[in-house]
């Protein structure tokens, strides 16, 4: 026997069972379980399966059923025994060229960065594999109405995202390279076929045929945590539905409702998100994905976003650090880089902003502030990119202070027995894991 | 195979008597996997108790195309990925790489298990969580290194790399103690 041979064997015959004790507690808490659920089911299901399996002759002919389906349709049952497979589903959504779904999306918890968060934003989109995707996106204001409203061009071959901003009367232009590109989109979850792909990943049941919509459909759904695997997230609760046209394979509606901690007092941050509205293999031209930019609007020219880089989130840090006296309590909220965080603080690099804007008009301190706010991004895209390539990340804003110098604020894996670490002074080092392990008995840890 | 699609209808329907064949079917299998995962006694009954737990409750609502016994093994695993990934958030495990400590003995033989089955599920403690997962999956829930890369999102060919390292890891480990 060759050595891999005996090794495999070897842990195959590892074998754990249930003790006695360990069997009885076992089945009493699965089998309370089931009972417990039952009872939860509505009493007029209860009643009808009552009635039904009453009968002898009903029982005789579900146990027919029964070997019927066992023995003649094996085969259907494993490949279409809810009706469709995701996999065919993601083979069709790949297989489109252009389509158009709206969606809405409601961002709403407890108090973050110092205030209440109720956030709703609608879009109507048409994606298109050869031009890239326009996008009509509309903020809702909490008290009614629409506070802003801006079509936005994401266009591949160009190289650009344009946005225009007809209330304004501006437009901006932010080129990208090829890797913030592919950031981009792989942030922008909004992609039909990737929402697939994760569901496909994570545990899913399905929710048997429905209409929805208005349209015979299939659902399916996944509470795994996984689904949103790297974010980071604490107490994370997911729960998504994707239903699926029975005749087409295509999606008509997709729904996730996701709730998190943001804080370890355990202050909640809810989103919902809902597609719908899709209308699959739609004609496109050319011209829809060029944008009609009126001879009066003006350009904006859109600063270049930090690459991510462990040097561009130092310097998100510092600043950070510098206009509010520590650091952000959370790596990956864009929430914690807005103005209003730092207006009322007395630090010198903020007071020295405050001076810089006052006298300036609306628009003049906007561009001021966009600017000097920039490089606080390179901290949110450089975790985020952490978190993307599953490199450990971990953050300790919340505890760690610019004074700490030996205590870990930032630290992600950078090979198997090594971590690089960025400290509350701002030096990084990479240590072993050892080390770090040492390291982070010293903070008391929080991951956002 | 025709058993547990027949217990797949039978639990949909919400059959105790096929719970409780599911139950008895997969408790050891489920529960080899998870010491396999986590080394640990008391977590890998807490990680069989919820996916039965869960399991249960999804009676009558229940709907599986694929394998049941993938499904569980399915479920048992992203227990164990939460339960690694707890354990790496606290101060004191942070390390995936790291050992971790095995929790035997429990006083009144809540497990059963051999000598030469806890060395076993010490050594392969020592892998980095990804090989261990690749070993168990495929060794102890006899799972196909094609279905293992999809769970966990990389190539067969990583899963492969994975699984040769982490049997000459093992056999390392182990030379000469079995």
């Amino acid at each position: 026997m060759k050595p891999a041979d005996k090794i495999e064997n070897i842990v195959k015959k590892m074998s754990f069972k249930a003790g006695p004790e360990m069997d009885k507690d076992l089945w009493a808490e699965t089998s309370k379980a089931q009972n417990e659920f039952r009872k939860t089911l509505a009493p007029s299901q209860h009643n009808i399966g009552r009635i039904i399996m009453k009968s002898p002759l009903i029982k005789i002919a579900i146990a027919a059923v029964v070997i019927i389906a066992c023995v003649i349709g094996l085969s259907l049952w494993r490949t279409t025994g809810s009706g469709i497979a995701l996999a065919d589903v993601l083979a069709r959504v790949e297989n489109v060229k252009a389509f158009r779904y709206k969606w809405i999306l409601k961002i709403y918890g407890d108090e973050a960065a110092g205030k209440p968060v109720n956030v709703e934003m609608r879009a109507a989109v048409l994606e298109s594999q050869e031009h890239g995707s326009k996008s009509s996106v509309e903020v809702l204001d909490p008290n009614g109405g629409v506070r802003t409203s801006t079509e936005v061009y994401r266009l591949p071959q160009k190289k650009a995202i344009i946005r225009i901003t007809p209330k304004q009367k501006k437009y901006e232009r932010e080129e990208i390279d090829d890797a913030i590109a592919e950031q981009w989109q792989k942030q922008n979850n909004m992609d039909t076929g990737a929402l697939v792909k994760k569901i496909m990943k994570c545990k899913y049941e399905s929710l048997g045929r429905s209409i929805v919509d208005g349209v015979e459909s299939e659902g399916f759904r996944t509470t795994d945590p996984n689904y949103k695997r790297g974010g980071g997230f604490k107490n994370l609760q997911v729960d998504v539905k994707m239903w699926v046209d029975v005749k087409t394979q295509l999606p008509v509606r997709y729904e996730e409702v996701t709730s998190a901690d943001f804080d370890r007092n355990g202050n909640r941050m809810n989103q919902q998100f809902v597609i719908y509205g899709y209308q699959w293999d739609v004609p496109v031209d050319a011209s829809a994905f060029a944008p009609v930019i009126p001879d009066d609007y003006t350009l904006v020219t859109a600063p270049k976003k930090p690459a991510p880089t462990e040097e561009n989130a130092i310097k998100g840090l510092k600043l950070y650090a510098d206009l509010s006296g520590h650091y952000p309590k959370h790596a990956n909220w864009t929430s914690e880089y807005q103005w209003s965080l730092f207006e009322k603080s007395e630090t010198s690099a903020a007071k020295r902003l405050q001076e810089d804007i006052k006298g300036l008009t609306e628009e003049e301190k906007a561009n001021k502030l966009r600017d000097a706010l920039l490089p606080l991004h390179g901290i949110g895209i450089f975790y985020a990119s952490l978190v993307r390539n599953a490199k450990e990340p971990a953050y300790y804003g919340e505890t760690v202070t610019p004074k700490d110098a030996d205590k870990v604020l930032m630290r992600w894996k950078v090979s198997d027995n090594e971590y690089r670490i960025i400290f509350g002074d701002m030096h990084a080092e990479t240590v072993t894991a050892e080390k770090l392990t040492e390291l982070e008995k010293l903070i008391s840890k929080f991951t956002p | 195979m025709i058993e547990d699609e027949l217990l797949k209808w039978k639990f949909k329907a919400g059959g105790k008597e096929a719970l409780q064949r599911i139950y008895e079917k997969y408790r050891d299998y489920l529960l080899t996997l998870a010491m396999a995962l986590v080394n640990d006694a008391g977590l890998a009954e807490d990680i069989v108790h919820d996916v039965f737990v869960t399991f249960a409750q999804s009676s009558g609502t229940f709907k599986l195309r694929g394998s049941l016994k993938s499904y569980l093994a399915t479920c048992a695993v992203n227990r164990c990925r939460d339960q690694i990934r707890a354990r790496k958030r606290q101060p004191l495990s942070l390390d995936e790489d790291a050992p971790i400590q095995s929790d035997f003995n429990p006083p009144d033989r809540r497990m059963i298990f051999d000598e030469q089955s806890r060395q076993v599920a010490d050594a392969m403690a020592q892998l980095p969580y990804e090989q261990r997962e690749v070993i168990a999956l495929h060794l102890n829930a006899a799972m196909k290194l094609r279905h293992i890369a999809g769970l966990q999102n990389v190539s067969v060919s990583t899963i492969k790399g994975r699984y040769r390292y982490g049997l000459q890891k093992l056999r390392l480990s182990l030379n000469g103690r079995l």
